[in-house]
């Protein structure tokens, strides 16, 4: 396998994605105004695109079962029912919308961790079973919510399905700027966690007798991948398949050593989501929801994998 | 006679295995191991059942250093429990265990992976990995969190591949390989652990005849440098062929522990596995074997599971 | 032919010279449920409030309605209580009440579907209502006292470009296929998304500012026109340069296609041309 190579294509399409995502859009090649609005949604989709897809690519190992995405335990849904709370209240400022999605993913986290232990351990299907349970409960929320608020029940979706053209202000921006470097840096973490989750894979009392301390392990991969999913959810909604699909294909160019799989699915998530982006953006007049964008791309990759593996 | 007078009961009372040190070879590789002369594991007053339920009450046993201990017993009667009580992956309601005279229960799992390595029955691997990767994650009790394998973690990984006879395989996936070859590079894994002690989980029980034997060759040979090994057996043949000691167990309860001629009798086989057997001697190796009576009105009595 | 709908017999009674040529007086006893909040306030506003036996939650206005019997929210509205009200009509709308309209066929209730998407269609369905409550007569005056109101309308010298907002997160304005664009049209705007087969688009914010709206609506209690000229890029915006950004408008009585629309068309007038205002 020429795993140089792969590497350098990887980064070869992150900037290539790059450019088109500067470039494309309405009223063609930005002016220089114009370039800060895309340049913000650049860095957005870059750390929503890298981060889901590396979450995304830590559950699977983690949960040991390759049809985990990031929102499997629950974080998303708890995301969007803290930022559906406070616009129904109509407080939903650019600054205090996020920081609502955020606590209602704190708030999911600790909700899950506290129904998956038992017995002061925490396993990984207590953990698989809590987070379907508080996924379904906060979706149902979310919508509960928003026909309390009148709002119409299209907005939920968005909620719902993810989106990259924030207006930012001020305050946003920096709490953008804060939220990435947290992100990044939870990122660096999990890539540290790397061989720990490729011993975990078979199984828990192997990976014991392999000197794992597998409590330990769950305990940090699960929060720190749940802070994250709650930081980017809280600024672009949930964006679905990214996180789903970019493992399988990192898998299927360098193997299954996470050391390769998590750097690489940060990569090649971030270029995916860009050109799922623009592509969402000016395919058809009013914009797509980005997941349906995703999912339009994520499908057909996902038959192919399927059939290559069967 | 009732052999039952051998059950451990009461707290502090050890009792070795091997009880004519004599009959225990003296190996090569014995200056090496640690000068620590205590046992490699003791259980000492373990209690320990999955339920309300105790299974194992005040349990007591010492595994020497440098035995090829063979646990044998009908299903139910704990040898899986043992097994990972010994490793630390199950801890004991009361009593402790204590591997090369390190408690587990204060022991960190990466101190306890550099003594202690097991080989379950059967791996499951999530994702294909290659099989040198599958080794090299035997050398993680060794590495830092954030440090890469380096020249000698190489070197273990591929004298392990080499030990087991397995360097051909080193680039194929896990899951692309026979059930034999894959239990064969499992037992690799452990080896890159340089662990002082072995513990296998019936690690040739679904194996074809050819595996079963490579695989105690390989046993017997680490054996002869002074690892300890303790493998539990369905086949009280092969534990019976292979170890220095047997240990037959039931309902978490040692029936007897020695060699395997006094182990391996009518008598005991029956009382422990309801069925009275025909003891043989292996031509070769004067071991003891056991072959089933014949014949459908073969005297039966099934015991439950205590 | 199971269905009861009555639009269809309404339109043409209406086009035949509407239904108060022969003078009908309100039917004694003539029991109405409204699951529409512009259509309840069309009753108010033809009198015939006597026949209003329930409606939801979101009717809140003329302040009376407040108080009628309430079947539940606009969205999810009860279809026991409804029929246990045994109404003669029910008025809802589509595609939200769908289930409810197909109930109340099974049980064989007439109901009347309500979609104005311009003026003149508020229009049609004030006499349309009117007609089916027997008030007619009062639909009518009151049409044409709406019509001549609009006609009063100044004459503004300019068209400013307008950008209405009805959300933040996402970003949704409200395209050219939605009513309050054809408030703002004859308000004398100029809606900067000018797809007719746009309701409410995303957009981006690149977009807003490329477009450069010279007046700003805010029609969403989710951020301010503090807020919204703070946007990172926005300050280049006509509207933000003047200070034309509202906020903390009647968002009731812009976006229901009743009979508040001159108000609303008012409303809005001023807002674009900042000349007082003369109506209602």
């Amino acid at each position: 396998m020429r795993r140089g190579g792969a590497w350098v294509l990887l980064l070869g399409l992150l900037g290539v994605a790059c450019l088109v995502s500067l470039a494309v859009g309405p009223g063609g090649l930005p002016s220089r105004d114009v370039l800060q609005f895309r340049l913000l949604r650049l860095a957005l989709g870059i750390l929503a695109g890298g981060a889901l897809s590396l979450v995304g690519a830590s559950l699977q190992g983690l949960l040991r079962n390759p049809l985990v995405d990031p929102f499997t335990l629950g974080v998303s849904s708890g995301a969007a029912f803290g930022a559906s709370v406070v616009i129904a209240l109509g407080a939903a400022t650019s600054v205090v919308l996020p920081v609502a999605g955020f606590l209602g993913a704190l708030v999911t986290i600790l909700a899950v961790y506290t129904l998956a232990r038992v017995k002061g351990r925490v396993t990984v299907t207590g953990l698989v079973l809590a987070g379907v349970i508080m996924s379904f409960l906060f979706s149902s929320l979310v919508m509960l919510v928003m026909v309390l608020a009148r709002q119409p029940l299209g907005r939920a979706v968005y909620l719902l399905m993810g989106y990259l053209g924030v207006a930012f202000t001020r305050g946003s921006v920096l709490l953008f700027a804060g939220s990435s470097i947290v992100t990044l840096a939870g990122c660096g973490v999990l890539m540290a966690y790397a061989r720990d989750l490729d011993i975990m894979s078979s199984s828990e009392a192997t990976a014991q007798s392999l000197g794992v301390d597998t409590g330990r392990v769950t305990k940090v991969v699960f929060v720190v991948s749940s802070v994250i999913v709650g930081l980017v959810v809280s600024f672009t909604g949930a964006i679905s398949f990214v996180g789903l699909v970019v493992p399988h294909l990192v898998r299927l160019t360098f193997g299954p050593a996470h050391r390769r799989i998590l750097p690489g699915s940060f990569l090649l998530g971030a270029a995916l989501l860009l050109l799922a982006d623009t592509a969402a953006r000016n395919l058809v007049p009013g914009g797509l929801p980005l997941s349906v964008v995703t999912a339009l791309i994520g499908v057909p990759f996902f038959v192919y994998l399927l059939r290559r593996k069967l | 006679m009732n052999h039952r007078d051998t059950k451990r009961k009461g707290s502090g009372e050890n009792r070795e295995v091997g009880i004519n040190r004599q009959e225990r070879q003296e190996t090569p590789g014995e200056s090496k191991r640690s000068s620590n002369h205590g046992p490699a594991i003791r259980f000492a007053g373990v209690s320990f059942g999955y339920t309300e339920q105790r299974l194992f009450n005040e349990f007591s046993l010492d595994i020497a250093q440098g035995e090829f201990l063979g646990v044998i017993g009908p299903n139910g009667a704990g040898k899986s429990t043992l097994l990972n009580l010994a490793a630390g992956l199950l801890r004991p309601q009361s009593g402790s265990v204590s591997v090369l005279g390190m408690d587990l229960a204060g022991t960190s799992r990466r101190e306890v992976a550099r003594k202690v390595a097991v080989v379950p029955q059967e791996s499951f691997f999530a994702f294909d990995y290659p099989v040198e990767d599958v080794v090299m994650m035997g050398r993680n009790p060794y590495l830092g969190r954030l440090q890469t394998p380096g020249r000698a973690d190489y070197d273990r990984v591929n004298e392990a591949l080499e030990f087991v006879d397995a360097a051909v395989l080193r680039h194929k996936s896990i899951n692309r390989i026979s059930a034999g070859e894959k239990q064969r590079v499992v037992l690799a894994r452990a080896l890159a652990q340089e662990p002082t002690i072995l513990l296998l989980d019936e690690a040739t029980s679904h194996l074809d005849l050819a595996h079963q034997r490579s695989i105690l060759g390989i046993l017997e040979r680490l054996n002869r440098q002074g690892k300890t090994i303790v493998l539990l057996a369905h086949d009280l043949n092969l534990a019976a062929l292979a170890c220095s000691h047997v240990l037959l167990l039931s309902g978490g309860c040692q029936v007897a522990c020695d060699v395997p001629d006094r182990v391996i009798t009518k008598e005991l086989v029956k009382s422990a596995y309801g069925v009275e057997p025909i003891v043989v001697r292996h031509p070769e190796t004067g071991r003891p074997q056991i072959m089933m009576p014949g014949g459908p009105n073969a005297q039966v009595s099934i015991t439950n599971d205590q | 032919m199971r269905s009861p709908v009555l639009l269809l017999p309404a339109v043409l009674s209406f086009l035949a010279g509407g239904c108060g040529r022969s003078a009908k007086p309100p039917e004694p006893g003539l029991r109405v449920v409204s699951l529409v909040p512009s259509v309840t306030e069309i009753v108010y506003a033809v009198g015939a409030e006597a026949s209003l036996v329930g409606n939801t939650t979101y009717c809140d206005y003329p302040e009376p309605a407040r108080h009628v019997y309430k079947v539940g929210d606009f969205m999810n509205p009860d279809i026991e209580k409804i029929a246990a009200l045994r109404p003669d009509i029910v008025f809802l709308s589509l595609p939200v009440h769908r289930l409810i309209a197909e109930k109340l066929a099974e049980m064989n209730v007439r109901y009347y579907v309500s979609q104005p998407t311009t003026i003149e269609g508020v229009f049609s369905e004030l006499d349309s209502v009117g007609c089916l409550l027997g008030a007619g007569d009062r639909a009518d005056s009151l049409v044409r006292d709406m019509r001549a109101k609009l006609d009063n309308l100044p004459g503004y010298p300019d068209t400013p470009s307008v950008y209405a907002e009805i959300s933040v997160v996402p970003l949704m304005a409200a395209g050219a296929g939605s009513f309050v664009s054809s408030l703002i049209a004859r308000a004398g705007g100029r809606n900067v998304y000018t797809d007719p087969a746009q309701e409410y688009p995303m957009v981006d914010p690149e977009h807003v500012v490329r477009a450069a709206p010279e007046v700003i609506l805010i029609l969403h209690p989710e951020a301010d026109a503090k807020e919204v000229s703070e946007r990172l890029g926005w300050a280049q915006i006509p509207a933000v340069r003047d200070s034309r950004v509202y906020d903390h408008l009647d968002l009731n009585v812009l976006s229901r296609p009743g009979p508040r629309v001159v108000k609303a068309v008012y409303m809005l007038g001023d807002m674009f041309h900042s000349k007082p205002a003369a109506g209602d």
